[in-house]
């Protein structure tokens, strides 16, 4: 069984193609498409690590770091994807307890490097 | 006449006739076409819908494949291998529906926006592995302008320089979208296509779509920028502009004379963009054009000008950029004009707006030198011959220190310049201009000449410290003037204009002239070192000794120095003048008596003058406002007292009425003032209302039992007048405290 990854993005293509990637690299990968479904899969579940896009619907990435150190005081790490040009939301991730960024356009070899650093810290 | 109701009609308000029969065939036809209306809404939306739904899965259906597509490695397993034909094999049979073919067409697009690095790539070779690309030739031949700018920006995307040559021709399309996305094609797709872009187009490039063009050239790798000064020529205006922003951005100053002449360009914004790059280049030739250009130029363009000179300027422009400072008028162009004179030659013009004077911040020092002068005055005049000399050469811009008030003090004689014509009347020296000044010190019976030639004696040779203590003092002799004849002003300004009434020999204003900073510091500093406060305290014994002053003549001439002595007021009438002087500078109305009785008690006529101005004055004066609320002062306790000394005879009238209805005992002191009064009319009436108020306050004393008078807490003390001047002639030794 591999390192459990929640991936949170609501572009769906984009979505399938980073759990493709994640997936053929061992990983075993949870895909949510809003912060609802995070939220709800956060509350039984406990993955090792979680990539969002900051951009959802309902519930955004920063809400969601939010959640996971405040509320459910959980020390996952997180690693946020963001456009580029959106530095204020990084520099907001990163104050609320964001391990690290990836901007848009995505390498998935990146992401991939990036999540396997994160999880072996 | 009354009309009867049926016969009125009112037509312009009837109602149309109309035929009940229509009524049922109308409300059908409006019922038909609103079904039409939502029967469509209901198609259009579901078939939207409908579309949506079938290319979402359609994506969903298509993106595991290209997944496999994009990550497929050579290093895969004979199975991941087969599995990755057999969907090779799928998809195009797929993309042989139209529909699937534009859905996975849109896929690779969005993710072409999404993914970078090799994913990228391997995403660009997909769509031109699929022959995708044909689909958006067949767009570019559409007469819909937004489907052939589709097809161009898929092109574009998907780098398919094949399209290269079909996207030429739209360079100069009129449709402005199709012709920016061709412009933006065209650079992106090869290396030669801004070359191209720059030689065709003939239309306008907007600041943003210049903005875009650039962002893809910077972007583009391995990038080898073409020589753009070649476009400078361009009759496009737009494709200059732009030559020279590619100028400036690809740091391209092999087009000296190209940018120089576009100086002259009658287009201000290639104008700007030219003196950009003269600046950027640092084109030091470009000088002689900048400033000639600059006259006819627009504000924006002198002050990019100004900006460019400040830059590449040097000290040779501030003659040019004076000029321009007393020329130009515009606020702004003004102000780059100072700060680029500033910039080439640091600090040559100093802040002038809002600068408060000098003696504002050194009014105190000046305040207290005054003071020390008066003092100086005081002492000085027991001698007879004391006599100050202000010796010309050792004049000095203090600038932290002035005297403003005439300060009277001998003149040397200039040697042999001034004659005794020259001073026929006694002479005021505007000493408000006068700067005080190191003033020579010396034992001898004679001043040295100001003029001497000897350099010892030059402002130049203050260097010493030491020396310069010793050679330095100052004395003022009182010098009154009745008649004011001649004016020497010397005004701050040495350097400027130091001409006084008489002629100074050309040596003097020579040296001032040369003098330099580093002596005028030294004799500023001795000057504030100055024990000001011994002076003053000197006996007049001592002042005798040390001045060797001659009591005879008004003005002398000895070893060529012309002497101003004054000794023209006794020693008590000295003593007066002061307390008067004190008394009008700390005085008030209660001061009253006491000038009375100096007047009384004085002959001199100058003592007189100064107590009747006194008296005046105090007489129209009110109490001052914290004596006004002192428990100390009976006076100021009467609320009369105030608007008494204000008010004309009338109203005085008036309020002493006022007095007699509603005073009590705090008006007494003010009515026993007020029964000296000249005025005969307010004495009298003063003197009634008093005994009104005095009876009236008995009455209450009579009723009050128990009540000691005699606390030292109900004395009323007031301040007295210095028992040292107790010698005076009739003056009061003390006052008697008030009940």
């Amino acid at each position: 069984m591999g390192k459990r990854v929640l991936l949170a993005d609501d572009d769906q293509l984009l979505a399938s193609l980073l759990n493709f990637r994640l997936k053929k690299s061992g990983y075993d990968v949870h895909h949510s498409s809003n912060g609802k479904e995070v939220k709800e899969y956060l509350k039984t579940e406990r993955p090792d690590i979680i990539v969002s896009d900051i951009m959802m619907p309902y519930f955004s990435g920063i809400e969601l770091i939010d959640f996971v150190r405040n509320e459910l005081k959980l020390n996952t790490p997180i690693i946020i994807i963001s456009s580029a040009g959106n530095e204020q939301n990084v520099l907001s991730a990163f104050e609320l307890g964001a391990n690290d960024f990836i901007t848009k356009p995505v390498s998935p070899t990146e992401l991939l490097v990036r999540v396997g650093r994160e999880i072996n810290k | 006449m009354l009309i009867p109701l049926k016969q009125i009609k009112i037509t312009l308000i009837t109602a149309p006739e109309f035929n009940v029969e229509f009524l049922g065939w109308l409300t059908l036809v409006f019922l038909i076409l609103a079904v039409v209306y939502f029967v469509g809404t209901f198609f259009i939306r579901n078939s939207i819908g409908t579309y949506n739904g079938r290319s979402k899965d359609k994506k969903m259906e298509f993106s595991p494949i290209i997944s496999e597509f994009l990550f497929y490695e050579d290093s895969n397993s004979k199975e991941e291998k087969k599995n990755y034909l057999n969907l090779k094999v799928q998809i195009r049979d797929s993309i042989k529906d139209n529909f699937d073919r534009i859905i996975l067409t849109e896929v690779l697009l969005d993710l072409r926006k999404d993914l970078s690095g090799q994913s990228q790539t391997v995403l660009i070779e997909l769509y031109k592995d699929l022959e995708l690309h044909a689909t958006a030739y067949e767009k570019l031949s559409s007469r819909r302008w937004q489907v052939v700018s589709s097809g161009i920006l898929e092109l574009t995307a998907m780098e398919v320089l094949d399209s290269y040559a079909l996207i030429l021709k739209f360079i100069n399309h009129r449709q402005s979208t199709i012709r920016k996305q061709a412009e933006k094609a065209v650079v992106t797709l090869k290396e030669e296509g801004i070359n191209y872009f720059l030689d065709n187009t003939k239309y306008k490039i907007s600041e943003w779509q210049q903005l875009k063009l650039l962002d893809v050239l910077r972007h583009k790798q391995n990038f080898d920028p073409p020589q753009f000064s070649l476009w400078l020529t361009s009759t496009n205006t737009h494709v200059v502009l732009f030559s020279l922003r590619l100028i400036k951005y690809y740091k391209q100053s092999d087009a000296v004379q190209s940018i120089i002449t576009l100086l002259k360009h009658k287009n201000g914004a290639i104008q700007l963009e030219a003196i950009d790059c003269i600046k950027e280049f640092y084109f030091e030739e470009a000088i002689p054009t900048l400033k000639m250009v600059y006259p006819r130029a627009n504000n924006d363009a002198k002050i990019a000008i100004l900006d460019t000179l400040g830059e590449i300027g040097s000290i040779t422009e501030v003659e040019f950029l004076k000029l321009l400072e007393k020329k130009e008028k515009n606020f702004n162009v003004k102000s780059k004009v100072i700060s680029t004179l500033n910039k080439i030659n640091p600090e040559s013009i100093l802040p002038t707006k809002n600068i408060k004077e000098d003696n504002y911040f050194t009014s105190d020092l000046v305040e207290e030198t005054e003071l020390n002068v008066e003092s100086t005055i005081i002492d000085i005049e027991y001698e007879a011959d004391s006599s100050v000399l202000v010796s010309h050469n050792t004049i000095d811009i203090n600038e932290s220190l002035k005297i403003e008030k005439p300060i009277p003090f001998e003149i040397t004689k200039c040697g042999g310049v001034l004659n005794d014509d020259d001073f026929s009347h006694n002479l005021l020296i505007d000493t408000s201009l006068i700067v005080p000044v190191s003033i020579e010190k010396t034992e001898e019976k004679t001043f040295p000449n100001i003029l001497n030639t000897d350099p010892n004696n030059s402002i130049n040779n203050l260097d010493s410290s030491a020396k310069t203590e010793d050679e330095l003092f100052i004395e003022f002799s009182p010098l009154v003037l009745s008649e004011i004849d001649a004016a020497i002003a010397i005004p701050n300004d040495i350097h400027n204009d130091i001409e006084p009434m008489f002629s100074l020999d050309n040596n003097f204003v020579s040296e001032i002239h040369t003098t330099d900073n580093n002596s005028f510091d030294a004799v500023k500093n001795d000057f504030i070192e100055l024990d000001w406060f011994s002076i003053s305290k000197m006996e007049p014994a001592d002042v005798a000794e040390e001045l060797n002053t001659d009591p005879d003549p008004l003005i002398t001439f000895e070893n060529d120095s012309i002497s101003f002595s004054a000794n023209f007021m006794e020693e008590a009438e000295l003593e007066t003048m002061v307390f008067l002087e004190n008394i009008a500078d700390m005085g008030d109305s209660r001061e009253l008596p006491t000038l009375h009785q100096l007047l009384a008690a004085n002959t001199s006529p100058l003592v007189l003058e100064r107590i009747n101005e006194l008296i005046h004055k105090f007489s129209y004066q009110s109490p001052r406002p914290n004596d006004m609320f002192s428990s100390d002062n009976d006076l100021s306790s009467s609320v009369f007292t105030e608007i008494f000394n204000l008010s004309d005879t009338e109203t005085k009238l008036i309020l002493l009425d006022e007095i007699k209805s509603v005073g009590d005992e705090k008006e007494i002191q003010l009515l026993e003032s007020l029964i000296e009064n000249e005025n005969n009319e307010i004495a009298t009436t003063a003197s009634k209302v008093l005994n009104h108020i005095l009876a009236q306050t008995a009455k209450l004393e009579f009723t009050k039992v128990g009540r000691t008078n005699d606390s030292i807490f109900e004395l009323d003390f007031e301040l007295e007048i210095e028992t040292s001047r107790s010698h005076l002639v009739g003056f009061p030794v003390c006052r008697l405290p008030h009940k």
